[in-house]
């Protein structure tokens, strides 16, 4: 089964993102800034990454670097999913970029094809 | 035939190979074997290039440099070095050698370092006929300025009108009236003094006088004692008052102003004469006086602050809005300590550049009045100049921008608050999808627990929204106050009640302050007011939930009143506040709250207890929790009442 980690730091939209990705045969995990997303990175070796970008402490544009900077870990593909306009410039390598309020159908298309379903 | 070119070494070998391959180059080549016989050669060949090896015995390829140098600057040296000796090498081109090349020689670096040479030479040269072309151009424009010149003898005539012109605008009270303005009649008498020529004025006033005795246009003058009689007689220009006779027969009182006009001898050959009607000028007086008070009533009347400045900054002269707000400039008072309160003139001033460039500037800063009030101002200034065009004083115009700037402010505050805002509100959406799509899975999944959940979340999100919206619409719009008198004790009950909830379901405790008896009543707008106090209440809340070093929290809400002011207090033993959060916590969209916070919150209620006459303070420790103070008046101050502060 997929593990997908959720980095948000707005609780209720980790609920969300968790209940859509649970509620589609999808194993999560969440962490709720970018210092606390590498360690859980590390610990749970997820197969997808959603990163808000907005976040206390750590930003995600930060968190992305630190990844891209693990050749273990750069391969995770990531999924921008943030409040903030043109969000996708800031993590040019990510697979896509959603701007919140999201299509939830959306983003299951967009990690099904990622993860090959 | 080609350049001459002068080679220099101590050895045979290289004369002679290098001389083949620079006579290949297409040099007509000269050797010495050393310094001595390089001179010679020199002296009586001349070539305009030297190649010199460095090392010779007697004199040295540097000493030999110099030489050649100081007899002719011109000629270019390139110098042959071993590897070993490049110190001598740079060293050489201390002393205006054109270049060096390195032993063993590569005809191709030689045959470069020549190419550069010649170049310069050629340069050197066409630069010098560039000189000389300039030599002959400025010897053809002093010939035509010597010719211009001898014309503007010719001119003399035209000289001596405007001397006698500017006679006669002196006596005018030193106004600058041009000629045109100037209701002169103007007239050239001959030796025999006779009028030869006259003005259109003059023809149409006094009638055709050509021909005539140069005294008949007078009332009364016997013709000796003419002006023009007297000017042929003295030799000088003479100014005397008189009358005239007009065709109509009126006598006109007239200053009379004359100028000789000599010819080729020195001896007076005509005379000018000019006249001018006092009564004009008089009218003209008049005219002149009027728009000097209109002048000054501009300067005074202008809506911006106006002064006049000398060289030192020293204030000459201030219109009258300037003196209301910062007071009569007294003798000798500079810009700086009337506008800035300080002893030197300020960095960027604009009179000093004016002063400097004789062009307007523009600056803009912050100027503070006599009463302390700061004023945001544009200053613009204009040199004013004297007669003969230089700067005396410089005027300075400061523009009142305060209120544009205020109204800017505003603006950006806005446009701000629309990009901060949409972030928050994206995320509240989005939340709020969530807990749609909860209830919704809850439903079809007959999971009552997940539905309830679900339902929390929408109820959250729609409470926040809400709330968002509504500090929204007060900033954006200002409210007047809706007051009436209100009891303190039940205002402060009815406070508590709308909080103590909350406090209480987050595992805060909640505790009153408040002295026993009647409060009385004061003057608020109940529904703002209590907004805002719940505002610092549930922030209060908030701050003890977010504290894990404590194991128990409370909030105290307090008042304590006298009888012309209330004090009402919020105290919490949470996270406090540290010092830089403390300083901006009431500006528009701080917020130290991430995603849960709009930055609106404290903002806007600061502004409703000062809207109420009140001020609030804080009180804080990072770790120990913090304490807000509300002060307000009993009665709201009159102003509260009828329009709202800042506007």
């Amino acid at each position: 089964m997929a593990k997908i980690m959720i980095v948000d730091d707005d609780p209720n939209i980790v609920t969300y993102l968790t209940d859509i990705f649970t509620d589609n045969g999808y194993q999560t995990c969440a962490a709720s800034d970018g210092a606390k997303a590498l360690e859980l990175v590390k610990a749970e070796r997820p197969d997808l990454i959603t990163l808000d970008i907005e976040m206390p402490e750590e930003w995600g544009p930060r968190f992305y670097r630190k990844l891209a900077q693990d050749p273990e870990l750069k391969r995770i593909p990531v999924v921008v999913v943030s409040g903030l306009a043109g969000n996708k410039y800031a993590i040019p390598k990510a697979v896509a970029a959603l701007t919140k309020p999201f299509d939830p159908d959306e983003l299951l298309g967009i990690v099904g094809s990622v993860l090959g379903r | 035939m080609g350049t001459k070119l002068l080679l220099v070494d101590d050895e045979d070998g290289i004369r002679t190979f290098l001389g083949i391959s620079l006579a290949d180059l297409g040099y007509e080549v000269l050797t010495a074997a050393d310094g001595r016989q390089a001179l010679e050669i020199f002296a009586a060949q001349r070539p305009p290039i030297v190649l010199t090896d460095i090392k010779m015995p007697g004199m040295d390829g540097i000493a030999l440099l110099r030489r050649i140098k100081e007899q002719s600057p011109d000629t270019e040296v390139v110098m042959i070095s071993g590897h070993a000796d490049m110190d001598l090498a740079i060293k050489s081109l201390k002393f205006q050698a054109a270049d060096f090349v390195t032993k063993p020689i590569n005809n191709e670096v030689l045959e470069m370092a020549l190419a550069r040479v010649q170049e310069k030479i050629a340069m050197r040269a066409e630069l010098r006929r560039h000189t000389e072309n300039l030599e002959r151009l400025v010897e053809e424009k002093s010939q035509r300025i010597v010719q211009l010149e001898r014309q503007a003898a010719v001119g003399q005539v035209v000289e001596s009108l405007s001397g006698a012109i500017r006679d006669i605008a002196g006596d005018i009270e030193d106004s600058a009236a041009t000629l045109s303005d100037l209701p002169c009649f103007i007239s050239i008498h001959n030796q025999y003094m006779e009028v030869v020529s006259t003005n259109a004025l003059y023809r149409a006033r006094l009638g055709e006088m050509t021909g005539r005795g140069s005294w008949e246009a007078y009332a009364d003058v016997e013709p000796r004692d003419c002006p023009v009689g007297r000017t042929f007689r003295s030799g000088a220009g003479q100014r005397m008052e008189a009358s005239v006779r007009t065709v109509l027969g009126e006598r006109v009182p007239v200053l009379v102003h004359t100028a000789p006009i000599r010819g080729g001898d020195g001896e007076v050959e005509l005379v000018l004469e000019i006249t001018a009607d006092l009564t004009a000028i008089s009218r003209l007086q008049e005219e002149l006086r009027a728009t000097r008070a209109q002048y000054q009533l501009l300067f005074d009347e202008a809506p911006c602050f106006i002064s006049v400045q000398d060289r030192q900054f020293r204030i000459t002269a201030a219109n009258r809005l300037f003196k209301e707000h910062f007071g009569s400039p007294g003798e000798g008072v500079r810009c700086h300590a009337v506008y800035a309160h300080r002893d030197e003139p300020c960095d960027k001033c604009p009179v000093a550049r004016t002063f400097e460039t004789g062009q307007s500037h523009q600056w803009e800063t912050v100027v503070t009045s006599r009463t302390g009030k700061p004023y945001n101002v544009l200053l613009w200034t204009a040199p004013i100049r004297d007669a003969s065009g230089a700067i005396t004083e410089v005027m300075e115009m400061a523009t009142d921008i305060t209120q544009l700037r205020e109204l800017q402010d505003h603006l950006a505050s806005l446009g701000l608050m629309i990009g901060s805002m949409s972030h928050g509100i994206k995320g509240m959406l989005t939340a709020l999808d969530g807990g749609v799509y909860r209830v919704e899975s809850g439903f079809r999944n007959d999971d009552p627990g997940r539905v309830e959940s679900g339902w929390a979340t929408v109820k959250d999100m729609v409470s926040r929204i809400r709330s968002m919206v509504l500090q929204m619409l007060h900033y954006a719009k200002h409210r007047e106050l809706n007051w009436a008198a209100t009891d303190l004790g039940a205002f402060f009950e009815s406070v508590a009640r709308l909080v103590e909830p909350k406090a209480q379901k987050g595992g805060v405790a909640f505790v009153r302050s408040l002295p026993p008896g009647d409060l009385g009543s004061f003057e608020a707008d109940a529904t703002m007011l209590s907004a805002a106090l719940v505002n610092l209440l549930e922030n209060a809340v908030d701050a003890c939930q977010d504290d894990t070093a404590k194991p128990r929290h409370a909030v105290t809400f307090g008042v304590r009143a006298d009888e012309t002011a209330l004090t009402f207090t919020v105290a919490d033993n949470g996270t406090g506040i540290d010092r830089e959060t403390r300083e901006r916590m009431f500006t528009l969209f701080f917020s130290s709250k991430g995603c849960k916070g709009t930055g609106l919150g404290l903002f806007v209620s600061d502004k409703t207890i000062r809207q109420h006459g009140g001020a609030i303070s804080v009180d804080s420790e990072p770790g120990q929790g913090s304490t807000f103070t509300i002060r307000l008046p009993r009665v709201l101050p009159e102003s509260a009442k009828t329009c709202s502060e800042g506007s």
